[in-house]
């Protein structure tokens, strides 16, 4: 079991000849598992949600990851980014990592830019290159109104933007994004979708978490976690 | 952005709760006029010999003890998710945890001291410098017991009643609280932080080996408390 969480130069990432698109492979998922114990110590049960998935994600890429509630999605995301300990396989993820989790991850008393200048500090960002970011993304996702309000005033759809935002602001290379439109309005649905294939022509490899079927057609690729395993559909 | 601004954001994420404010003064002052008359009435009912100076000074350390162990508790407890985040994304579960310990320290030392003053204004204290190193200590052991429990126990309800449970077997089972001055008492964390004010309540010092051991007690509480607020913001690497 061995994972790889890889920061190199772009002059000298490699160009993986299994991508099915041109580009590099920033996340190569293979034979992953993952259970989990449920119960009081002497009536444990143990309910596998992972038995084997296998994915990857190249640069340049939209990879839609589907699948019936519990499935194993945001279990694999979690795994991943590192969040969640896996039981075995193996994870390889090449470059910046950006994730955007299902239920905003925020402190509640902190206002929006306080977020900004955490993560700047996580992400090794300046102040030049921090503000630029933020000024960027705020007018991108038009909340820059918000920028002195704390998270407990926000509305869930305006915690959304700042938590794909903070997912965004270090230009990752690989972007998880878990279910990130919950809570938007019909615009700002599409306006992330034209965020997210302008970043994709970019160069950024993205998987996002999709249950609409009308999403596929946005998609490069489509895996379905099926008992435990990433299909390509 | 440095560390300090860190510890700064998740200091002020807790003061940012008005009745976090409130309480900061409101439970010293309970604590010192009336809890102590409580303490001193039980320690009476069963054969203890606490006076009431000394109920009184023991009461500030009780005092800092409940707020730090519910501030560190909460500390863990409402932020969990974004700590973690926030360690994944490249700060790193070491530099969260010392962030968080400083911030638990910064607002426990500031327990402290209102906790001290309200002391020194109700009784006035004969050793004022014992005095306050043991209420010092009393706030950085409970840091320890609340973040300990934060990191076992995600439930709000479930793990603010278990540092509660702590904190009153520890209360009442403290030392000059009964006849026999053992049981469960003698292995309680803050047994020598409670003689040491006890002793100073009472206008005497304590010698240089109890403050020793109260050090000891109390660094062993901070490091593990810092153990447990790395362990909430670990990632999984390896």
């Amino acid at each position: 079991m061995t994972t790889a969480t890889l920061e190199r130069p772009a002059s000298e990432q490699r160009v993986d000849d299994q991508c099915p698109v041109v580009g590099h492979c920033v996340l190569r998922v293979e034979g992953l598992e993952k259970s989990f114990r449920h119960g009081l110590p002497l009536h444990r049960r143990r309910k596998s949600v992972l038995t084997g998935a296998s994915l990857m994600v190249c640069s340049g890429e939209l990879v839609g990851l589907v699948g019936e509630n519990g499935s194993g999605k945001s279990t694999l995301m979690q795994i991943v980014v590192g969040l969640l300990a896996r039981d075995g396989g193996e994870v390889e993820q090449l470059g910046r990592l950006g994730y955007c989790p299902q239920t905003p991850m925020l402190w509640e008393k902190l206002t929006v830019d306080e977020h900004f200048a955490l993560f700047a500090r996580a992400y090794g960002l300046d102040d030049e290159a921090r503000e630029k970011a933020v000024a960027d993304l705020v007018m991108e996702l038009q909340f820059e109104r918000y920028r002195a309000y704390r998270v407990e005033e926000l509305s869930g759809g305006t915690r959304q933007k700042l938590n794909l935002a903070l997912a965004l602001m270090h230009e990752p290379q690989l972007l998880l994004l878990d279910e990130p439109y919950s809570g938007f309005d019909w615009e700002t649905y599409l306006r992330f979708w034209e965020m997210s294939e302008r970043r994709r022509d970019g160069g950024m490899g993205i998987l996002i978490v999709s249950h609409f079927l009308t999403e596929r057609e946005r998609l490069d690729r489509v895996y379905e976690l099926r008992d435990g395993e990433a299909v390509e559909t | 952005m440095s560390a300090i601004t860190v510890s700064g954001s998740f200091a002020r994420e807790q003061l940012r709760a008005p009745l976090t404010v409130v309480l900061l003064v409101a439970v010293p002052a309970f604590f010192v006029l009336i809890f102590a008359g409580v303490l001193g009435e039980f320690a009476k009912a069963l054969g203890g010999t606490l006076e009431a100076r000394s109920a009184t000074a023991i009461s500030a350390g009780w005092a800092a003890a409940f707020l730090s162990g519910t501030l560190g508790f909460f500390q863990l407890g409402s932020s969990r998710g974004a700590d973690r985040r926030l360690a994944a994304a490249g700060l790193g579960a070491a530099r969260v945890a010392l962030a968080r310990i400083a911030a638990a320290l910064l607002l426990a030392m500031t327990v402290a001291a209102v906790a001290f003053l309200t002391l020194w204004i109700r009784s006035g204290i004969g050793h004022p410098l014992h005095a306050a190193v043991g209420i010092a200590a009393f706030a950085a052991i409970y840091i320890g017991v609340g973040a300990v429990v934060g990191a076992f126990i995600t439930g709000a309800l479930e793990g603010s009643l278990l540092v509660v449970l702590v904190f009153s077997l520890d209360a009442f089972t403290g030392p000059q609280m009964t006849d026999n001055g053992g049981g469960i008492g003698a292995f309680m964390p803050t047994r020598r932080a409670a003689d040491l004010l006890i002793a100073a309540g009472g206008g005497h010092g304590s010698p240089s080996a109890d403050w020793l051991g109260v050090a000891a007690v109390a660094f062993s509480a901070l490091a593990l408390a810092l153990i447990a607020f790395w362990l909430v913001a670990r990632t999984r690497e390896a």
